[in-house]
């Protein structure tokens, strides 16, 4: 029996360490013979390509410009030549501009001596300009240009290195942590002296033992180290409502008093102004049932999923879905040549005992998703109103305050597809207001 | 390079709990089984002749309204669970005529008529069992003796709580004595029992339990088939409550309603004094565990909010206490729960989750 955190919290009590059985050692990917560099990699205003068929570019070197507000450029994962640039359909809807370039050439970084620049130094225009052209994003989410909010974000009450596990089989951040840890927490003192909050955290998953540890040794040696706070799994995360029952943010704190990036965003930061790279790379986890060797990988932004797959072993038989990010909040894909984005934190196969997958049925009205769900709406009272067509009725009982967090959706006995029936109503409701 | 495979594709969540609504119906057939057969035991084959033909003729109504529709669902186990139910709320020497028309009555009018699966407003199994009490009160009300009591073959003997309903006598408080001048004696297993606790337990703090309650605790009593034990019962419910296939909250808030209105008001009517009802007596002499645990937790026509839930256990304890007291049946659960079934829209309107989330969109 769960009972508490259900009463507690509402959301669900999920086995977060399931399918992983072992903690397995970073690989870094081989390079792809082919990358499918999406140009539009996040929402917001596409960047202009300025690259033709048939063009040489070297490892780094610029693909698209970003030229409007919302917009971050894109740049070459590998050196080779352009063999097309074609339209690709994207897993949240829509379609961008791939850029395909075929491995060819020597590489520019490889085997170099790296670059390492003092960003104590360094003014504060210069380090959001270094993220700005660089492309650095927000790694996960809607993937905002990391310059822009930074500089529209200054003065928080509180900034929070937020490394708690998101949804079950998602280990990329851990992992990015464990492997990656003095760099995270460098990345995280630079978005620290941009944003000059008034107190800075790092917020912990408290079953990662080992974790925990080496994050404390790492900040131990440092002036104004931020704290650690550990909190235990679950879902949805929720850091702001966590941070509140810490006391860490007060209660009446406004939406802007909290901020908080993750350790691959942290990661990217440290490597744009430190190393001078651009986002090219980023660590993705490859997991699920269907999986012959489960693993994180660091990967190249345009490799194909498939490569990833056949890098931990292949699948061990037929995926019933193919996952990018978390399995109750992820996207689906649609093929194995989907490119990895910047935005493409997890591949998870998953196979049939893993889905659950049943026929539906009417709802019995067993108000499990009324218990599940963590902004205390009820989804069966909802979802009747919008099968009704009635959705005013469904507003004011609360549907724009989903997030479409996916609890009452995996919790359902009757497979009721409530998910994606409130993300079209709200689609509808906002296009309505417009 | 294509390397399509074939997936599915559709939106978030891509898992889900294991629990379907066919395995919560099926698992809680599954958890009233040792209830049926302690049942089988009692009363011999002809009990599973009276289930069989409850089960057999909700499952025929099923496939009817599938054949009508194009549409089987007999596979999701309700129907089959309603008819489980109905069987075993039977008297076991019920005429077979009485359990085929319960179940006919429950899947084709109460459930197919209102739109099948999820849309029925009543209790289906509650309600062909009142269909049938109201319709046929004499067979209904014709109970036998457990084996082990001797008479298997007796086609006599009240239920204790018919028992406490014809004896209006003043001045009666001790109710299992009513029971052994009305011929219901303590077996020779509820003395053995008693005694030993007596000696071991209770004697130490000063206490001492009558004889009589083991038998209405272990279900060496007249009763409906699958009534009878409570042990088992209460053994299932726990399975069931910790596996969270039904909800803790509508037995819970029964229980804590029933048990208050008995402990303070039960012993009135036979001349007591306030605050000395037999609480267990009442809770382990009729239908009591199993309409609270398996009928009155069924999703569909139970509220889905908690508070709706609490509000509704709470109608049921209060409205079950009046109609034992004052109605004309000596049992009252069945009605009651299908009264609160029909003011679970009321019960929602009062509570409605927009306020409760209204107040907690402050948060931000």
């Amino acid at each position: 029996m769960r009972f508490p955190s259900t009463l507690r919290h509402n959301g669900l009590s999920l086995d977060f360490k399931r399918d992983w059985p072992l903690v397995p050692p970073v690989q870094n990917a081989f390079l792809p013979a082919e990358a499918v560099v999406l140009l539009r990699q996040h929402g917001g205003p596409s960047p202009r390509c300025i690259v033709q068929k048939g063009d040489f570019v070297r490892e780094g070197q610029l693909l698209g410009k970003a030229e409007a507000e919302g917009s971050s450029p894109v740049h070459a994962p590998i050196p080779g030549s352009i063999r097309e640039i074609r339209e690709v359909r994207l897993p949240s809807g829509g379609s961008s501009q791939a850029v395909v370039i075929v491995l060819q050439g020597t590489f520019s970084r490889l085997g170099k001596r790296e670059e390492k620049y003092v960003w104590n130094s360094m003014s504060q225009n210069d380090i959001l300009g270094s993220l700005r052209d660089r492309g650095v994003i927000e790694m996960e989410g809607e993937g905002r240009p990391l310059g822009e909010l930074l500089r529209t974000s200054r003065g928080p009450e509180l900034l929070v290195l937020d490394c708690l596990a998101r949804e079950p089989y998602l280990r990329t951040e851990s992992t990015v942590l464990s492997e990656r840890g003095a760099e995270v927490l460098e990345g995280f003192a630079i978005v620290r002296s941009v944003l000059a909050p008034e107190r800075s955290l790092v917020a912990l998953d408290s079953t990662e033992r080992d974790l925990v540890a080496s994050v404390r040794a790492l900040l131990s040696d440092k002036k104004e180290a931020p704290d650690c706070f550990l909190f235990p799994p679950h879902y949805p995360e929720e850091l702001r409502r966590r941070l509140v029952e810490a006391g860490a943010l007060s209660k009446k704190a406004s939406k802007a008093a909290l901020f908080s990036i993750s350790p691959s965003t942290a990661l990217a930061v440290y490597e744009a102004v430190v190393r001078a790279k651009p986002l090219v790379e980023r660590y993705v986890t490859v997991a699920g049932g269907a999986v012959k060797r489960p693993a994180v990988l660091k990967v190249r932004i345009g490799t194909p999923l498939g490569d990833l797959v056949e890098e931990c072993g292949g699948f061990l038989g037929a995926p019933e879905r193919l996952v990018l990010g978390g399995p109750l909040c992820g996207e689906p894909a649609y093929d194995l040549d989907m490119p990895v984005t910047k935005l493409t934190g997890a591949v998870i196969a998953l196979t049939r005992e893993e889905t659950n997958r049943g026929k539906r049925v009417p709802c019995i009205r067993c108000g499990r998703c009324v218990s599940v769900c963590p902004e205390g709406l009820n989804p069966e009272a909802l979802f009747r109103r919008i099968a009704l067509n009635r959705e005013g009725e469904a507003v004011s009982l609360g549907l724009s305050r989903c997030s479409g967090c996916g609890a009452c959706g995996y919790i359902c006995p009757s497979r009721i597809p409530l998910v994606e029936a409130f993300e079209m109503s709200k689609q509808h409701v906002e296009a309505k207001k417009r | 390079m294509s390397r399509s495979i074939n997936m599915l594709v559709g939106p978030a969540p891509f898992i889900h709990e294991r629990e379907s609504t066919s395995s919560l119906a099926w698992g809680t057939s599954l958890a009233l089984l040792p209830a049926f057969i302690w049942g089988l035991y009692c009363f011999g084959p002809r009990s599973a002749l009276v289930v069989g033909v409850a089960i057999a003729s909700a499952a025929a109504a099923e496939l009817l309204i599938g054949l009508l529709h194009r549409d089987f669902s007999l596979g999701d186990g309700t129907a089959f669970l309603s008819g489980f139910l109905i069987g075993l709320a039977m008297p076991p020497g019920v005429a077979l005529y009485v359990p085929i028309a319960a179940s006919l009555f429950a899947i084709l009018v109460v459930k197919a008529a209102f739109g099948g699966l999820g849309s029925n407003w009543m209790n289906p199994a509650l309600s062909g069992l009142v269909f049938a009490l109201l319709n046929w009160p004499r067979e209904m009300g014709t109970w036998m003796l457990p084996r082990q009591l001797g008479g298997a073959q007796a086609l006599s003997g009240a239920t204790p709580l018919g028992i406490l309903k014809s004896s209006p006598s003043i001045g009666d408080t001790d109710l299992l004595g009513l029971l052994s001048r009305a011929g219901l004696r303590p077996s020779d297993f509820d003395r053995s029992i008693t005694a030993f606790l007596n000696e071991e337990v209770f004697g130490h703090i000063g206490a001492s339990l009558p004889s009589g309650y083991m038998d209405l605790f272990f279900g060496n009593r007249p009763g409906a088939i699958g009534e009878l034990s409570g042990i088992l019962l209460l053994a299932a419910s726990i399975i069931l409550l910790s596996r969270r296939m039904i909800r803790w909250e509508i037995p819970a808030s029964i229980f804590a309603s029933y048990g208050l209105l008995v402990w303070i008001f039960g012993a009135l009517p036979s001349g007591g004094a306030f605050f000395s009802g037999d609480i267990l007596f009442e809770l382990f002499s009729g239908s009591f565990i199993l309409v609270a645990f398996f009928m009155a937790t069924d999703p569909v026509t139970s509220p889905a909010t908690r508070v709706g839930m609490l509000i509704y256990g709470f109608g049921i304890g209060v409205l079950t206490f009046l109609l034992r007291s004052f109605g004309s049946f000596p049992e009252g659960t069945a009605f009651a729960v299908i009264m609160m079934d029909c003011a679970v829209p009321l019960i929602e309107k009062i509570h409605t989750p927009a306020r409760r989330g209204g107040k907690e969109a402050s948060r931000g």
